[in-house]
């Protein structure tokens, strides 16, 4: 066990040097090494990054700093002194806190309930609830979020239910304070507040580490930026002094270009029109998508993609309009319509909609086709093995077996069952809908490349993003939603990113 | 290179916990036997064996049941009430309905005996498919009116009571038809005849669970029903289904019950829906669901009946019995929750 040393308040606080030090820390877990041991210094009051792929050690890093999992080896200094840094209380007691990108909070409390969580306002053994809401509120105007403290949380969007989480941190005395890819599920202007308020809080001196996979948000914001690679540190760069092509060959070792693979390919015959179709969410929208085709759709969180992809895939019918399947009028009244028709949907959010997390592997890569995997009255478990295993080999996910959890892997090894189930199924029409979201570069490749050979096969895609070159650089036809509706309509690249933005957030 | 090296390691993972799980409670059940069987000298007797055999067999096929909702991430609290309800229809379907049938087939110049049989089949049936009436109703209340698997079967464990109450008048209906009766004391090569039934029921359960797709569904429905729904999976169907083999399996054990008893009675199967859950939790099924197997609920069952049979013959007191298994329960679960996550 270390020794934790004491000090006096006053020679902390007069302390100069480096406010975290990491010395050779070091993390195994059984079988893997995940985290090689690294030497870092985190300055006080500066804006860190650190980027890396999915199953680079992020992860890990961000659990043994907040002391949710016991280091293996090395050191940890705090203001100069070993700290134990063995539970998740001592990191708070310190001062050391987290917003996670999944937000965990309870969505069934009021806004101000969920910020003195842990820590009420008590008089006499009774909550003072008035004088939380307004001490909340007073916090959340302090910052500028514009947000009601009265409310319930789970009547916010994820975004704004992301901002109180880190107006909880920040009103907690926080000295240093990770942030796990906060804009993920954040519209710009969400973005832009927690941007503000991430300076603001340097500026009162609080260290702050980013992670995310966004370059531009980097560059934007922080100070310096350290890069893991395979549970290895394998560098830190002051970010006046760096580029993004070098950040991403520290990350993978393959350059930019590569990325953003597009092929283009002779469209065939339309798979899928819709007319003027209607629904919860989305309104009036026409559109097609032909054989060897990429549509992108593009808006921001909430402008009605995905409740109108969720409406030609039967999720919830559509109320007006009509959708025609390969020039035939079709009604999709629930998603095995959609399927038997050839429509493949990998939606939105992984943990809720796109995976059995506690169940296999090869059980959620077989989910669609146990059909046909089906001889008599039993499965063959021979074709069974062979079609998961043989998804896992082509699409290279990392996994113990085809028998391990899916909550075992990576967020882009999970992606990749939420697409991979659907490639031996041999649907006409891929529904991609936030594909990238919390992907690392290098799985991010791997899902354009597959893009390309699904279009080689003379199947259609309708992709969604709010990651506008993701659509800008992959889509022949770019559709732009806002409240509900198609606001605009473009050819590949025909127009500039600012246009774009325009007409998605309608200014 | 890391990839290839991970699905090399494929085929030894294939080994799976459940298969463990199976093993530690055969071993539980094991010592337990040879414990009784060294401690008094009434267990180890073939008359013994026998009648816990019967005993464990009515539990087995009540939580073999149970688990498909389990696994569905449900609850069904109806199951001893559906049990005691179908002794009654079949008690009253047999003393009123089977005599005036087998007599017009007799009149008819089918044989006696073929006729008594008719009659005794045709009132089995009539009130296995009346249990799975009950079972879809419980299917209609969860998946159509969206209610809460516990308060829809809540509801119909009471209401059943009240309707084989008010069936029987409150009394019980003695089945005077010994063929029938008859049954449940019979043995097929030594094995009694109730615990033949557990194998005619498990056998089809295993294929269904473990053999079929239907199965998957099951687990991916009780895991996330949402992704089962984008993937396909009919999941009001699957659901229902669940409801509905639970209902049938409650209604088998009140078949088995009026013959064992020779009584059809609104209650005497009251408080077995608990034991049937205990069973099937200690074969390993979990509360919130898409974790089950067949054989884990049976091995529960017959794990709670030797305790019951054994405290019996050492001549424990009752009182005592309930506590001694509700502290097997947690010990039971906690041990088995503590190696899964050893794992």
């Amino acid at each position: 066990m270390t020794v934790i040393a004491e000090r006096s308040p006053a020679a902390e606080a007069a302390f100069e040097g480096p406010i975290l030090e990491l010395r050779r820390l070091e993390k195994r877990y059984t079988g893997t090494h995940a985290l090689k041991p690294a030497d870092l210094a985190f300055e006080a009051g500066e804006i860190h990054a650190i980027v890396g792929e999915n199953g680079a050690g992020k992860s890990t890093l961000i659990k043994l700093l907040t002391g949710v999992t016991p280091r293996t080896a090395g050191e940890i200094l705090w203001k100069g002194l070993p700290t134990a840094l063995s539970t998740p209380n001592e990191a708070i007691a310190l001062g050391i806190n987290a917003v996670h990108q999944e937000v965990v909070l309870c969505p069934h409390l009021t806004v101000a309930a969920n910020i003195f969580l842990g820590d009420e306002r008590t008089s006499r053994g009774l909550l003072r609830d008035r004088a939380m809401t307004r001490e909340a509120q007073a916090i959340l105007d302090d910052l500028g979020f514009g947000l009601p403290a009265g409310v319930l949380l789970s009547t916010l969007t994820i975004g704004q239910q992301q901002l109180v989480a880190t107006a909880r941190a920040a009103s907690r005395g926080v000295q240093f304070l990770i942030f796990d890819e906060p804009t993920a599920y954040l519209t710009r202007q969400e973005a832009a507040q927690l941007f503000a308020l991430i300076r603001r809080l340097k500026a009162q001196g609080v260290t702050v580490v980013y992670i995310s996979h966004r370059m531009e948000e980097i560059f934007e914001l922080a100070d310096r930026v350290s890069v893991l690679r395979d549970g290895a540190l394998v560098g830190t760069r002051r970010v006046s002094e760096t580029s993004d092509a070098e950040l991403i060959g520290l990350m993978i070792n393959r350059s930019i270009e590569q990325i953003y693979h597009k092929e283009s390919f002779a469209f065939g015959a339309p798979i899928l029109e819709t007319r003027h179709l209607s629904g919860r969410g989305f309104q009036d929208v026409s559109l097609s998508v032909r054989e060897g085709e990429i549509v992108g759709l593009y808006g921001l969180i909430g402008a009605g993609r995905s409740e109108f992809v969720m409406g030609v895939y039967g999720r919830e019918p559509p109320t007006g309009g009509e959708a025609l399947w390969q020039g035939r009028p079709v009604r999709v009244r629930a998603e095995r319509d959609a399927i038997a028709l050839g429509m493949a949907l990998a939606p939105e959010s992984r943990r809720d909609q796109g995976l059995c997390l506690n169940l296999g592997v090869g059980l959620n890569l077989n989910l669609p086709v146990f059909e046909r995997l089906t001889r008599g009255i039993t499965i063959s478990r021979t074709a069974e093995r062979k079609a998961a295993d043989k998804q896992i080999r082509d699409l290279r996910i990392k996994t113990a077996s085809r028998n391990a959890q899916a909550l075992s892997l990576s967020g882009g090894n999970q992606q990749k069952i939420v697409i991979g189930k659907w490639l031996n199924h041999g649907a006409k029409l891929f529904i991609f809908d936030e594909p990238t979201v919390g992907v690392d570069v290098g799985t991010k490749a791997e899902i354009y490349r597959l893009f390309g050979a699904l279009l080689a096969q003379g199947a259609g895609i309708l992709l969604i993003s709010s990651y506008l070159p993701e659509v800008y650089e992959l889509a022949d036809q770019l559709h732009v939603f806002r409240a509900g509706r198609q606001v605009a309509q473009h050819g590949f690249k025909a127009v500039s990113h600012e246009q774009i933005l325009t007409e998605a957030m309608g200014v | 290179m890391t990839e290839t090296a991970a699905i090399g390691v494929a085929p030894r993972a294939r080994f799976d916990f459940s298969r463990l799980l199976g093993l530690t409670l055969i071993g539980v059940l094991a010592a337990m036997f040879l414990f009784l069987s060294w401690w008094t000298t009434t267990f180890m007797t073939p008359g013994n064996i026998s009648n816990l055999a019967r005993q464990g067999a009515i539990f087995a096929i009540l939580a073999l049941g149970e688990t498909f909702v389990i696994i569905t991430a449900g609850i069904d609290l109806s199951v001893g009430a559906v049990a005691s309800f179908i002794t009654v229809v079949v008690a009253m379907l047999l003393q009123s309905a089977a005599p005036p049938a087998v007599a017009f087939l007799v009149g008819i110049g089918v044989p006696e005996a073929a006729a008594s049989l008719v009659g005794i089949w045709g009132a089995v049936i009539a009130s296995l498919v009346v249990g799975m009436g009950i079972g879809a109703f419980h299917a209609f209340g969860v998946v159509k009116m969206d209610l809460p698997p516990f308060i829809i079967t809540l509801a119909t464990f009471t209401a059943l009571k009240g309707v084989g109450l008010l069936m029987t008048n409150g009394s019980t209906i003695n089945v005077t038809n010994d063929t029938f009766t008859g049954f449940s004391r019979g043995e097929v090569f030594g094995i009694p005849n109730l615990f033949m039934v557990v194998i005619v029921v498990a056998v089809p359960a295993y294929v269904y669970l473990h053999l079929s797709r239907h199965g998957r569904y099951l687990f991916s429905v009780g895991s996330n029903p949402e992704a089962a729904r984008l993937s396909g999976v009919n999941v009001k169907a699957v659901i229902a289904t669940a409801y509905i083999l639970s209902a049938l399996c409650a209604s088998i054990v009140g078949v088995l019950l009026a013959s064992r008893t020779g009584t059809g009675n609104a209650t005497q199967a009251i408080g077995a829906e608990l034991e049937a859950i205990a069973s099937s939790v200690i074969g390993g099924a979990s509360l919130f669901g898409a974790v089950g197997t067949v054989w884990g609920p049976l091995l529960g069952a017959f794990i709670l009946a030797t305790i019951r049979n054994g405290a019996n013959l050492m001549n424990v007191n009752s009182f005592y019995q309930f506590i001694i298994t509700g502290v097997l329960i947690i010990a039971i679960v906690y041990f088995d929750g503590l190696r899964r996550r050893r794992r």
